[in-house]
């Protein structure tokens, strides 16, 4: 049942970003543009401000707030691209957690056992996710099996590693006034800027970009004209890779600590980026998908922020996020259907 | 003739099979004060007792004893794990088979399954998903089973108190969670500080021991509070307890003069949580985050220059005291790792063939208590006798002198948990 319902995620969200991708955007009217993209973000926002004020909740009350929202954002964002990446080829990465777990364990023991400055641990960390992701996509491509269970492989082989190399203690620095210092607005800003700036040059500007989308959009023919689909692939891994390096500095930075997880525990990550990739999916209709991807996270993280300025229960939490994603599921697979319906009315 | 032959052979045959028997027999009966069977019909022996009255065991066979745990990562864990496989394990030859992270009552059954396969003589349960039905499953499957720094309801003691193959448990009693809570609210409160936060931890999730502590500072907090203090009415222990199952949580604000400026529980880990305890550390005029838990390592950098002050109920790891000396954790009401060894010995013992019992005859059930640091000092010198295996806290010279012992005995020694105290035991 699960892999079945892994199977129809990814289905929706290729036809999804298929369906942005075919549109014709340069066709459209600019204002549809500029709604179609802004109407998810600012519908949240509106939403979450009114509820807000009807429980006398300011939502960006401290600097506090600023900070937990882009440090939410950013993370989102990452593991967002990171997931998208190999999902939209069909390879369903559930290592993607481990390698920000063992990379930001990597370097944050480094860095402490040879006083690294924060930039250098950072710098670290995407070296080492770039390595752990090219490692997974390795053995994706020697093993040829399925990248459901090559994934689950890995990130069981990697939380073992990180629960090694700490003797299971993982790692801590709270007093570590150099390497806690990272957290600002202005730095997760940079962060978001950077990444995806770096991620459309990658996939839109350059050759790996183009055999990537061609591979997408089917890989018997773009094989047949020479692309490289295993080196492509190892590739994807790789960037995966290093986003998820970046994940793992910004989680270990925020607390000054690196809890371990054994037995699947890093999968969680990954689920906190599908809502945001369906969402930016949609909003690929009359954008960039990366940018959609970027608004789509930018939509969680308030969604994030509004959870903890109303002390909303986990539990009720989990029940919002769900709903949420099943009813935008729901929507995208019915969307001629409702359109259709609407017409009717009309 | 040839008959004849034959008769004379196949008595000759069975006059030396019973003699030799009778012989054994007789010899079995010198040596061994009580045999166990266990399911897989083999019979361990029991110890010896020399002239002097002295039990002394064979460790030359080595014993196999299951260990189930929810929990593989936490500090506290992995200190008790240390302290048996790189200490007990090594000086009483035994191996301790761990199971993987149990996450219900199905994977703790499953263990147990695996232990019997693997002719454990003995379980010792570090996880509480459904304690009675472990005790049923070891009872009928005749493996001695114990609880490890937990104790059992009253009812489920009245049930199983009786059960040959139920050891016992020693851990922390409620009452003694309670009094952590308290007593490290009470730290705060006498110092004068009024402003507080709570971190529940497991309250959400309705786990026991988290409750009683935080049911622990409320009641400091209302006795702190001056007259009419109350929490959401409640003010005895019934009703903090009460309202605190009512509610899953902790309600923010004032009891009496003391206030609850904030409230954090569970374990999600998400971005929201993480925002939720930024928040709650943050808080303005805040003195002190009072954690059932980990406190340091979730909130330690939110408090970072400011006069903040986390007080934790934990174990005794290199990162609290890191916290301590960095003066962000002032207060640590720590579990020890050698605090588990009586609970070895009791079924140790058992398995060999002395079981200790209470001077009726039921499963032992004792309360241990926490050892409180409040200075990096203080935090270092327990730190260095509770993460040795050369030297730890409960060495094999003192275990030995439970080995077999009587309840009075044993119950003494369990009840000097405090560092001095022990240290004055092994000495």
């Amino acid at each position: 049942m699960g892999c079945c319902l892994l199977r129809k995620l990814n289905e929706i969200t290729s036809l999804c970003n298929q369906k942005g991708d075919r549109m014709n955007k340069n066709n459209m009217n600019i204002i549809k543009r500029i709604v179609g993209t802004g109407f998810i973000p600012l519908g949240t926002l509106s939403i979450i401000l009114i509820i807000c004020l009807l429980n006398g909740v300011t939502l960006f009350e401290t600097g506090g707030n600023w900070l937990a929202y882009y440090r939410a954002a950013a993370s989102t964002l990452l593991i967002t691209y990171a997931l998208s990446i190999n999902l939209n080829s069909g390879r369903f990465d559930f290592s993607i957690g481990s390698i920000a777990l063992l990379s930001s364990v990597m370097s944050a023991t480094l860095s402490m056992k040879t006083g690294l400055p924060t930039e250098v641990f950072l710098v670290l960390s995407v070296t080492f996710g770039v390595v752990l992701g090219m490692v997974s996509g390795i053995v994706y491509v020697i093993v040829k099996l399925p990248p459901i269970i090559v994934s689950l492989g890995v990130a069981l082989f990697f939380e073992g590693l990180a629960f090694t190399i700490t003797g299971g203690y993982g790692v801590s620095f709270v007093a570590n006034k150099e390497l806690t210092s990272f957290p600002s607005v202005t730095n997760y800003l940079l962060i978001i800027a950077i990444s995806v700036i770096i991620i459309i040059f990658i996939f839109d500007y350059t050759k790996f970009g183009y055999d990537y989308k061609a591979l997408l959009s089917g890989q018997k023919v773009a094989v047949n004209t020479g692309i490289q689909e295993n080196s492509n692939a190892i590739l994807c891994y790789g960037i995966a890779g290093g986003l998820m390096g970046i994940v793992g500095f910004i989680s270990a930075t925020n607390t000054g600590t690196i809890q371990m997880a054994l037995n699947f525990g890093s999968i969680g990550a990954m689920f906190s980026a599908f809502l945001p990739m369906f969402i930016g999916g949609y909003i690929g209709k009359f954008c960039n998908v990366k940018i959609g991807y970027l608004i789509g996270a930018l939509s969680t993280a308030l969604l994030s922020l509004a959870f903890a300025r109303l002390n909303v229960d986990s539990s009720v939490q989990q029940i919002i996020t769900a709903l949420t994603l099943v009813l935008f599921l729901i929507y995208l697979n019915n969307q001629k259907k409702l359109a259709e319906l609407f017409k009717l009315k009309k | 003739m040839k008959k004849l032959v034959t008769i004379i052979l196949c008595l000759t045959m069975l006059s030396t099979t019973v003699l030799g028997l009778t012989g054994c027999g007789i010899t079995e009966d010198n040596k061994t004060t009580e045999n166990q069977t266990t399911e897989t019909g083999e019979t361990t022996e029991a110890g010896e007792n020399n002239e002097a009255g002295e039990i002394k065991i064979d460790t030359s066979k080595k014993i196999k004893i299951g260990v189930l745990v929810s929990d593989a990562t936490t500090a506290e864990a992995l200190a008790f794990r240390n302290y048996y496989t790189n200490y007990i394990g090594k000086q009483y030859n035994v191996e301790f088979i761990y199971s993987d992270e149990i996450v219900d009552a199905a994977g703790e059954k499953s263990a147990i399954d695996t232990f019997i396969t693997n002719n454990c003589k003995a379980i010792i349960s570090f996880s509480s998903f459904d304690r009675s039905s472990q005790i049923e499953q070891t009872s009928s499957a005749k493996v001695y089973y114990a609880v490890a720094t937990g104790t059992l309801t009253d009812d489920e003691y009245e049930k199983y108190k009786t059960y040959e193959y139920y050891v016992g448990a020693i851990g922390p009693s409620l009452e003694e969670e309670y009094k952590a809570g308290f007593d490290m609210a009470n730290y705060y409160l006498e110092q004068g500080k009024t402003n507080f936060a709570i971190f529940g931890g497991a309250v959400p999730y309705y786990t026991e021991m988290h409750i009683y502590r935080v049911a622990g500072m409320l009641e400091a907090m209302v006795k702190a509070g001056g007259e009419g203090a109350n929490y959401l009415g409640a003010t005895d222990k019934a009703g903090i307890i009460g309202q605190i199952y009512t509610d899953g949580g902790v309600a923010t604000g004032n009891i009496g003069s003391i206030n609850i400026l904030g409230y954090v529980g569970g374990y999600d880990m998400d971005e929201a949580w993480f925002a939720k305890g930024a928040q709650m550390a943050q808080t303005p005029n805040l003195d002190v985050i009072l954690a059932v838990g980990n406190g340091s390592d979730f909130f330690g950098t939110a408090i970072s220059g400011t006069e903040v002050k986390i007080g934790s109920v934990d174990a005794y790891a290199t990162s609290f005291g890191e916290a301590m000396e960095a003066g962000m954790l002032d207060y640590l009401a720590g579990k020890f790792s050698a605090s588990i060894g009586p609970i070895f010995i009791a079924t140790y013992s058992a398995v060999n063939g002395y079981p200790i019992r209470t001077e009726e005859g039921n499963a032992l059930a004792l309360s241990q208590g926490y050892w409180i640091a409040t200075s990096y000092d203080e935090f270092t010198k327990y730190y260095e006798i509770d993460s040795s295996i050369e030297k730890p806290a409960y060495a094999k010279a003192a275990l030995d002198t439970l080995i077999g012992s009587d309840y009075n005995e044993f119950t003494s020694f369990v009840s000097k948990f405090s560092f001095e105290e022990i240290q004055e035991i092994t000495q």
